[in-house]
């Protein structure tokens, strides 16, 4: 994996929120520096507030972080970019008053992609996430877990080299979870795709990642990198192993402290969390 | 330490309401000084020095005060009419089944194609006005009362009930502070309607009300009294809406 | 067992409404007919009928009806175009929306009718003064419903866009639009209604043409017949004009 290119290189990037010494002055993001290779799939996880979603919206090129900077294929980000990078976000991204089909389709309108080609790679996304019978229905008439697929679907048609994910699967129900974790292994077992996934769920993490980045409370910093050595695509006996277990355990070791400290820290801070 | 503007006036969107106010009175002088004939338009400031002259004009103050009194009157009687109908229907599933339809399209009618034949039947003075502003201030409360026995949680009469309330009590101590917002939210309206509903019966045809001064300086082309007069109604409708609206929201805050 | 009654009060709800509602139309009547009351104050509900039908036929209301639909245009293109104009870019930063919203708000709480002498004072009797007014209440609702619109996006939907390279435009057409046309719809039906009201009431209060002030005409000719006729036909037709206004805002909100 070393010698790969790095598809991502986070050079001491930190964010923080408002002025020192303003009410809503937030150190959201530590000095953070980090190589993603290409084909990786990266997993941040920690505690809430501890900047992972910042960082990944910072790669994203959605927001300016105020030190560091971050390089992309080789560019440095300055904007979104399109071309290179595709989101998947938690929730709310679909268009509700377009069908699936259709908020596949302005999707590769938005990026730029000639019309002639819409057709085809609308129907090999859907055909991927298992989404074709429901091509012509709106959100609203979809499950979650079908509007994840759906957001996932529009996400693979851009055929951009990095995906971004934060938390899609945070307002999904365990089960659906489940399977969806297992689809999203073996589709992106396919694909030679950079993802970093940013979630809350160790289970997930250990199950999703080659690396997982273990970040500390606010002001986050990566604490400790894990590596899940294990192919892709990812097997549900992986699951119930023992080493699955480990992984889980030591993510868990690692993360408890975090938590309880920001679980502390947000009942002494009345808002602004 | 330097005062710089912009963070100041970012923080303080009112201060720059308030400047989009006087921009546009600053607009309006200089029209009505230079580009408009004065016989339609007068500036401001002319408005501004003369409402002494307004109040001085014989009759407006007591047109005012006669105003008031047809709007109370008519507000008074609204909410007597919108109380009582609006429980007598709200109450009794059965009545507001058959009835409410009757009340909302009564409601959706267009009043003003009424106007003339309210004074033909109450005459030109204040028995009139007094009726055109109970007609359109009753219907918003009896719906507005009607709407909040409605989305009373059954759960809380199940509760009361459960521990042995009669049905006075749960009337007294259950429905009752339950309507009180949107008893205040139907009064607010009520006012709205029943301000309305004078005013449009002033402006119609009035002997002593203010009516009866916009015509006469509407006729008489002079916008000076005219804008004076205006700008005073319109103080007062705006004091009138506060005051309710306060009352609103003082009786709502458990919403 | 429950389904019975339900249905049963349900007949029984729609019975008494045609029963009051004919009860009406039986007392009316028998007042006028049978019980004395001065046709000067009440006319007979069956004269009422026929002046009504010959309204209709003698197509009398034809010049009225122009004069006031032209207003109504009119009126309600100015305030559409101003509003959702206004509108729009009062909503693209929530500083100018904090500015300006409570201020078309504060002024939208007075009855803006009182301004009716002043519009007249300028304009005169003619329909430019119904127009002025009409144009100046119906903007507030489709201005402020129009910030309300397009304010409240959900602003995962603009990230999202922007991330998947949508120019401005496209976000504009694409994203923005959809997005607020259903609130901004609805306060464009208010609009209409609100100025068809303010229309029909500043010609029953100032003017030398239109449906309102054919009814003021007939109502100074003591025509009480005719008047309640032609009272009907305006409510009628305000209330058909409503319903088609209805129907397009239904229409415009089909996928929510």
């Amino acid at each position: 994996m070393t010698t790969r290119d790095a598809a991502v290189r986070i050079k001491g990037v930190s964010h923080q929120f408002g002025e020192a010494g303003e009410t809503q002055y937030v150190r959201a993001l530590a000095d953070t520096s980090l190589d993603i290779a290409r084909g990786e799939l990266l997993c941040l996880i920690g505690p809430s507030g501890c900047g992972k979603s910042t960082l990944l919206n910072v790669i994203g090129g959605l927001m300016a972080p105020t030190g560091g900077n971050v390089e992309v294929a080789g560019k440095p980000v300055r904007g979104p970019m399109p071309q290179d990078i595709a989101f998947v976000f938690q929730e709310n991204a679909l268009f509700p008053w377009n069908t699936v089909l259709e908020n596949v389709r302005l999707g590769m309108l938005f990026q730029g992609v000639p019309k002639s080609e819409h057709e085809a790679r609308a129907k090999l996304s859907l055909e991927a996430v298992g989404l074709v019978e429901f091509a012509n229905h709106y959100p609203s008439q979809l499950s979650g877990g079908m509007r994840q697929r759906a957001a996932l679907a529009r996400a693979l048609s851009l055929k951009t080299d990095i995906l971004l994910m934060d938390e899609p699967f945070g307002a999904l129900d365990e089960q659906t979870r489940m399977i969806l974790g297992e689809d999203l292994s073996v589709l992106l077992s396919r694909t030679e795709k950079t993802i970093v996934f940013v979630t809350h769920s160790l289970g997930e993490a250990v199950f999703l990642a080659d690396r997982v980045a273990v970040f500390s409370a606010r002001p986050g910093a990566i604490k400790k990198i894990i590596r899940v050595d294990e192919p892709h695509p990812r097997k549900p006996e992986f699951i119930t192993s023992k080493k699955f277990a480990a992984l889980r355990n030591e993510l868990y070791a690692l993360l408890h402290d975090e938590i309880r400290k920001t679980v502390a820290e947000s009942a002494r801070a009345p808002e602004g969390s | 330490m330097s005062f710089s503007a912009r963070p100041y006036l970012l923080r303080h969107p009112g201060v720059v309401r308030l400047g989009v106010v006087v921009l546009m009175l600053i607009v309006w002088e200089i029209a009505a000084r230079w580009f408009i004939d004065p016989l339609f338009i007068s500036p401001p400031s002319r408005v501004l020095l003369s409402l002494g002259a307004v109040w001085q004009t014989s009759g407006v103050p007591a047109a005012l005060r006669l105003t008031l009194f047809e709007l109370a009157t008519a507000f008074a009687i609204a909410v007597v009419i919108g109380l009582t109908v609006g429980l007598a229907v709200g109450l009794q599933p059965f009545a507001r089944r058959s009835l409410m339809p009757i009340i909302l399209l009564l409601y959706g009618l267009p009043q003003i194609t009424i106007l003339p034949l309210f004074i033909l039947y109450f005459g030109i003075g204040a028995a009139s006005k007094i009726a055109f502003g109970v007609t359109h201030g009753m219907f918003p409360i009896v719906i507005a009362i009607v709407a909040g026995v409605q989305n009373l949680k059954p759960i809380l009469l199940v509760s009361a009930r459960s521990m042995g309330a009669s049905r006075w009590q749960i009337l007294r101590w259950v429905i009752f502070p339950h309507m009180i917002p949107s008893f205040f939210a139907g009064m607010r309206l009520g006012m709205s309607g029943a301000l309305l509903g004078v005013l449009l019966a002033e402006l119609y045809v009035s002997t002593a009300g203010i009516g009866h001064f916009t015509t006469m300086f509407t006729e008489n082309f002079d916008p000076t009294k005219l804008f004076g007069l205006v700008a005073m109604l319109a103080a007062m409708a705006i004091v009138l809406n506060e005051i309710v609206r306060r009352a609103e929201t003082r009786f709502s805050r458990w919403r | 067992m429950a389904r019975r009654n339900e249905r049963a009060a349900g007949i029984g709800s729609r019975a008494v409404q045609i029963g009051f509602l004919l009860g009406i139309l039986v007392l009316w009547y028998l007042a006028t007919n049978r019980w004395g009351v001065n046709r000067l104050l009440l006319p007979n509900p069956i004269a009422v009928w026929q002046q009504l039908l010959d309204v209709l036929k003698s197509g009398e209301y034809l010049p009225d009806l122009r004069i006031t639909l032209t207003e109504l245009a009119a009126a309600f293109a100015l305030s559409l175009t101003f509003g959702t104009i206004v509108g729009y870019f009062v909503s693209r930063t929530g500083y100018t929306i904090r500015v300006f919203e409570p201020l078309f708000a504060g002024i939208y709480s007075i009855p803006i009718i009182l301004f009716l002498p002043l519009y007249v004072l300028f304009f005169g009797l003619g329909p430019e003064s119904k127009i002025a007014l009409g144009a100046t209440i119906s903007f507030f609702p489709i201005v402020l419903s129009t910030i309300a619109g397009f304010g409240n996006v959900d602003r995962t939907l603009v990230t999202a866009a922007k991330s998947m390279g949508a120019s401005d435009y496209q976000l504009f057409r694409y994203v923005l639009v959809p997005a607020a046309l259903p609130v901004i719809l609805s306060g464009l039906r208010m609009g209409f209604t609100i100025a068809l009201l303010a229309i029909i009431g500043s010609e029953v209060i100032a003017s030398l043409a239109g449906l309102g002030h054919h009814i003021v005409q007939l109502a100074e000719g003591m025509d009480m017949a005719r008047m309640f006729a032609y009272i009907a036909f305006v409510v009628a037709i305000a209330a058909l004009l409503n319903s088609v206004v209805s129907f397009l805002e239904a229409r415009g909100r089909r996928w929510t």
